[in-house]
């Protein structure tokens, strides 16, 4: 067991205190009251189930960055910064021709209604293998032979689909980079619960009912101009049909976030352009 | 043209072999023989606390070792991170409560519960891993045999745990719902089922549908660096789920007949 030696750690086994609240009231979800009910009065009544939620992306927040990126959608704050292409420690046979993507996904401790480790844990390392995977057809690697970019995407709250929107925020980033790509990499995640489904759920909507049946999460990672999926991961029974379907919708769903993902990119080259040139005056 | 190099179709599996109970010391074993794919799945069942979001529920826990005897690139720590993957994988395929029963598992909520350590070892690697992997721990679990413990509560209160005496005296696992994977890989134009490390170099992306007897699908995975036409990929989940289904029920007579040759059946174990 990997041991954190660096930090001084609480107690080995410390829970929250909500936990033991639910079970005297008998529920079984880890949200305590309150927040139920603003997301009945939020997300129900004004989203419709094939709505996203409206995101904010921003480019070129992290200086020391090459390339950065932060996406708010509802409460998920994540942010990503892009350092590469650097030269590879390994001289392995597959780096001689095309360049390799690191990837790290870390959830913040803080993020999640659960506290997470400072080390690593099977969830993080699951999330960041599928986060490569979902990139990796989208940039030009063939390009940058012998080198790695380095990609970390930093879940700073998680509330519902940080791998979908973590997707979007590293496409971003890579692109305001510079790094060459096909296209943006964009992802969208789906909750499908009985007959009912929602797109983008908020962290509520995605821990349902255990005992119904035809329930399960999915995310969707597309490349919309060429309309190719990079990513899929799904989890929970789902009827074949079902499933189709869920993909059909995600599919869309990231078609319509495509756009915006393109505003953002070009307000930000706009304000590089416009820094360069009042740079140059100043010189002047 | 629906013909493969070793004169396969596009949908047929390699020759499998499948055994049961090979090591005494578990609760339940299997050994899978796929092509020259070599799995040796071993169940342990342990008595443990529950953990405390679900108190009346037992767990799984998956570990898979890809030990150095398949190839050398495993020696030391390089095959961690395809053990870590592969866990993952298993560990989201049977996420959700409706595979095992686990609530079977308890034995007192909030204090003590079965927790069957499901142990993966890779033995010889020729492809296919997810499939073959799939197929030994369906068989390991029908064959775990855990101990009927009862918990006794005394006078004063304090709770006792009673095992009977009887050792053959089991409580068996109903394994009609754990599904199997099947990995389906996208050569050109079309996608194969269980394909060779030669199929599997040719091919840029995979997909991995786990299916249970009923045809519902419980986990759909994306693996490699290529992208999917969506076309494409309703194809290879209904391939998958048409593939998978008809892999049931051929299993569970297997599993069945072999079961009921008991104390006949001449073992192979690892001689064979």
């Amino acid at each position: 067991m990997p041991v954190d030696n660096k930090r001084v750690c609480g107690p080995e086994e410390s829970q929250s205190p909500w936990l033991f609240l639910q079970q005297t009231r008998g529920q079984p979800t880890w949200v305590p009251q309150t927040r139920e009910s603003e997301r009945r009065a939020d997300s129900r009544r004004r989203r419709g189930q094939v709505d996203a939620r409206p995101m904010f992306a921003r480019c070129g927040l992290v200086s020391q960055a090459k390339g950065s990126a932060y996406i708010e959608a509802g409460n998920t704050k994540l942010i990503c910064s892009v350092y590469g292409p650097r030269e590879t420690e390994r001289k392995d046979e597959l780096d001689m021709r095309a360049g390799r993507l690191v990837c790290a996904f870390r959830l913040a401790p803080f993020s999640c209604a659960k506290r997470c480790p400072w080390i690593q844990g099977s969830q993080e390392k699951d999330l960041t293998l599928s986060l490569q995977e979902s990139l990796q057809p989208g940039v030009c690697l063939h390009r940058y032979p012998r080198s790695q970019i380095e990609v970390n995407v930093l879940v700073l709250e998680n509330d519902g689909s940080a791998l979908a929107h973590a997707i979007t925020c590293a496409s971003l980033a890579l692109a305001d980079a510079g790094i060459e790509m096909y296209d943006l990499v964009i992802g969208c995640s789906l909750r499908q619960d009985g007959a009912a489904y929602l797109l983008d759920p908020t962290c509520c909507e995605e821990t349902g009912d255990e005992s119904t049946e035809n329930q399960g999460s999915l995310t969707v990672a597309l490349l919309p101009a060429l309309n190719q999926i990079s990513g899929l991961l799904s989890t929970g029974e789902m009827k074949e049909a079902t499933m189709v379907g869920a993909i059909r919708v995600c599919v869309e769903g990231c078609q319509r976030l495509y756009p915006a993902a393109q505003q953002c990119l070009l307000k930000s080259v706009r304000r590089k352009v416009h820094a360069r040139s009042t740079d140059v005056d100043v010189g002047r | 043209d629906d013909l493969r190099v070793d004169g396969r179709g596009c949908d047929d599996y390699r020759h499998m072999e499948i055994e049961t109970d090979v090591v005494s010391n578990t609760s339940g074993s299997a050994r899978v023989k796929l092509g020259h794919t070599d799995i040796l799945v071993g169940v342990k069942a342990e008595m443990s606390r529950p953990k405390l979001e679900k108190p009346n529920e037992g767990c799984l826990e998956f570990f898979v070792d890809c030990s150095a005897n398949a190839t050398p690139e495993f020696e030391g720590r390089g095959g961690e991170d395809l053990g870590t993957e592969i866990a993952n994988t298993l560990y989201r395929v049977f996420d959700n409560g409706r595979n095992i029963d686990l609530k079977s598992l308890c034995i007192c909520p909030m204090e003590h519960c079965w927790t069957l350590y499901v142990d993966v070892l890779l033995l010889q690697c020729d492809g296919n891993l997810f499939d073959a992997i799939s197929v030994a721990i369906k068989a390991a679990l029908f064959n775990t045999r855990i101990p009927k413990v009862q918990m006794i509560e005394d006078e004063e209160g304090t709770k006792e745990i009673e095992l009977s005496d009887d050792p053959y005296d089991c409580m068996r696992l109903d394994v009609e719902n754990v599904p199997c994977i099947v990995t389906l890989c996208k050569i050109g134009h079309r996608h194969v089922v269980d394909a060779t490390l030669q199929e599997k170099a040719c091919s840029m992306a995979s997909l991995l549908v786990a299916v249970t007897k009923k045809g519902t699908v419980t986990c759909v995975r994306k693996v490699g660096g290529g992208s999917l036409d969506p076309e494409s990929v309703f194809e290879m989940i209904e391939t998958g789920k048409r593939v998978g289904k008809a892999l049931h029920t051929p299993l569970q007579e297997i599993l069945q007949k072999e079961e009921s040759l008991g104390k006949k059946r001449h073992k192979v174990g690892f001689l064979g």
